[in-house]
């Protein structure tokens, strides 16, 4: 038997896909020891789990490199790779959404020039020039992004906000909504075809457990 | 100035020497399968105006070709695929055709695609059939089962070929009298089978239960003939109706070629529908992210040039056939140049000669250069798999060493031609 290869992004996405998958009966006992290994097995079942940087599990899953892995919505759409994305796993839940000073609020179609800073900038550019028809110029950030309008770097910011704490904190509010963030499961398009059964039966037992949580 | 010339750009390879000889014995074999089933190859020119792309029936974006001026300021393109080509060759350059007409091509590609992403070459070989002028199941089905067949000879195994009917998707959606611009996302949806983002989609609109049920269940129509079947079962539109019967059909006609265990159905398969008509096939194998090959019928392409004739056919990814050769440790023969003539100066002119006649026996022999020691000789034909050395000494007297044995032995020209192959390798 072949092993299928599972991608998941480290960190605190890993531990909840970890769950995930003990649940339906996987073995990730090795995953649990403190080690710096990327890469682990569960030799009874034949899958092989690794460890990639979040933003690149697609990348793994859309070149085959990975059958299945799990990843942020936000991820997903950053990325716009060609793979099958079969269940919405309701952890990792958040929001997408342009932030920026609260006088902005209600007032941001009537400003001409617009800088959106963003670790985000397709996401960003999708929704201000294909959804509302705006021309914005992106600044591409790689973290602590609240800061951008603060410092004058942009107007405004488009990023994920779970709590809105960091924003808050940083006197930045919630200007719009972009869309619902949570992880996904996704497959592979040609893994999904030639290990049919095997990848249908991880994917139905793990819709079944998340509609069994809800 | 100089600063890349030591580097390829990206998207291209330099194909080298054991690989290329893998290279040209697939397309060999690949070309030979194509002619067995009476397809005549056709040689389109590498680039070709960018009008013959453009056209709306058009596979490509036109993002994603090389393009360039002549003189007089026309735009040009790279050929960013070999069927339009052959679609306008069929339209423009015979005047009266008795279909069927069946071509083949062989030939290199090119598309950008920005960014680079690493496993998109940007210039890839391919190899693809076309079946001109016949509308039947039976051309379909021939298309696909030359293509299993190419694939076999190719030497791969373990692969299958997913079926689909772009026209089921069609008829359903002109059930729903969507609008056009929420049919493109919904095909995406359907195409990621992303099941979660159609419920939501289709929430906002007027459509009948069953149609949204049936719609909602697409991206998990795929596997075995069942899946058929139950989309019969649900289906109430004429040409979602006339597409799954043709469906049948096709599989019908690849069960009596006997090669039903490498097809199964995919009725989500819902890409470029604008340029497919009816049936769509891909074929994807083990070790590979990407389908190896891709096909279907598009009936509406050679009309772009001005002649209606309805067409299907094939493209084979060379390139990505042959990774999953190579990850699935095919075997393949490697050949080497099967002897080496070294010559004293008055042995010149008959060492001239013994070559040419064993080459015209088939064997391949390269002949040394300059004056070397015989130690020097061996050495370069041990490091070059060569397995046999003729050293001619005189018009008359030869010296053989063989390689493998470690044998010298004393002979003369006669001896040697009559006696044909001195150390015959393998070779393909």
């Amino acid at each position: 038997m072949k092993y299928i290869t599972i991608a998941m992004a480290k960190g605190r996405l890993a531990e909840l896909s970890i769950e995930i998958f003990e649940s339906i009966g996987l073995n990730c006992s090795e995953m649990k020891e403190k080690s710096r290994k990327l890469i682990f097995t569960d030799e009874e079942h034949k899958i092989k789990f690794v460890l990639v940087k979040a933003s690149d599990v697609p990348t793994y899953v859309e070149y085959g490199a990975a059958d299945i892995g799990i990843v942020g919505k936000d991820t997903l759409l950053e990325e716009g790779r060609n793979l099958y994305e079969m269940a919405d796993l309701k952890f990792g839940v958040c929001k997408m959404v342009v932030a920026g000073p609260g006088e902005l609020k209600g007032k941001l179609d009537n400003l001409n020039h617009k800088r959106v800073a963003t670790k985000y900038p397709r996401i960003a550019k999708e929704y201000f020039q294909g959804k509302k028809g705006q021309t914005i110029e992106v600044i591409k950030l790689n973290g602590s992004v609240e800061l951008a309008p603060l410092v004058g770097l942009s107007e405004v910011i488009v990023d994920i906000v779970e709590s809105g704490k960091t924003l808050k904190e940083n006197g930045l509010v919630v200007i719009e909504e972009i869309c619902d963030i949570s992880a996904r499961l996704v497959v592979n398009k040609v893994s999904m075809k030639m290990e049919k059964d095997r990848i249908m039966d991880i994917v139905q037992k793990i819709k079944a457990k998340v509609q069994e949580d809800k | 100035m100089s600063k890349w010339k030591l580097h390829t750009p990206e998207g291209v390879q330099d194909i080298l020497i054991n690989e290329c000889m893998i290279k040209r014995d697939i397309e060999s074999r690949i070309l030979y399968t194509f002619q067995s089933y009476g397809y005549y190859e056709v040689q389109p020119p590498t680039f070709e105006f960018y009008d013959v792309f453009a056209g709306e029936s058009g596979l490509i974006e036109q993002e994603t070709m090389f393009k360039f001026f002549d003189h007089q300021g026309r735009i040009l393109v790279l050929r960013p695929d070999i069927t339009t080509p052959i679609a306008r060759i069929i339209a423009t350059k015979y005047q009266e055709i008795t279909p069927p007409v069946r071509l083949c091509y062989i030939g290199n590609a090119y598309r950008y695609d920005e960014p680079y992403q690493g496993a998109r070459l940007r210039e890839f070989t391919q190899a693809g059939i076309e079946l001109i002028g016949v509308s039947s199941p039976e051309a379909d089905a021939e298309v696909i089962a030359v293509t299993i067949n190419s694939l076999l000879t190719a030497g791969l195994k373990d692969f299958q070929i997913d079926i689909g009917q772009v026209a089921f998707f069609k008829g359903l959606m002109e059930q729903t009298g969507l609008a056009e611009d929420d049919i493109e996302k919904l095909r995406v949806l359907i195409d990621s089978k992303n099941s979660l983002g159609i419920e939501e989609l289709l929430q906002g609109y007027n459509i009948s239960p069953e149609l949204k049920e049936m719609i909602i269940s697409l991206p998990s129509l795929f596997g075995g003939i069942d899946v058929i079947e139950k989309a019969e079962k649900a289906t109430v539109n004429e040409i979602s109706k006339q597409a799954l019967q043709n469906l049948r059909d096709v599989y019908n006609i690849l069960l009596d070629y006997g090669l039903e265990k490498y097809i199964s159905i995919d009725l989500g398969m819902v890409q470029s529908i604008n340029y497919y008509t009816g049936i769509i096939f891909k074929g994807f194998t083990h070790g590979l992210g990407f389908p190896v090959c891709a096909g279907g019928r598009y009936d509406n392409l050679i009309s772009e040039f001005g002649k209606n004739l309805p067409a299907t056919g094939v493209a084979i990814g060379i390139n990505r056939l042959l990774s999953a050769l190579d990850r699935q440790k095919a075997e393949f023969n490697i050949w080497h140049v099967d002897s080496l003539i070294s010559y004293n100066e008055e042995g010149r002119k008959i060492a001239f000669q013994i070559a040419d006649e064993l080459r015209r026996q088939g064997l391949s022999i390269e002949i040394t250069l300059g004056n070397h020691a015989m130690d020097e000789i061996i050495a370069y034909a041990k490091k070059n798999k060569v397995d046999g050395i003729i050293k001619v000494l005189n018009s008359n007297d030869i010296e053989l060493y063989n390689l493998i044995t470690g044998d010298k032995t004393a002979t003369t020209v006669s001896k040697l031609l009559d006696s044909g192959q001195p150390e015959k390798g393998e070779k393909s």
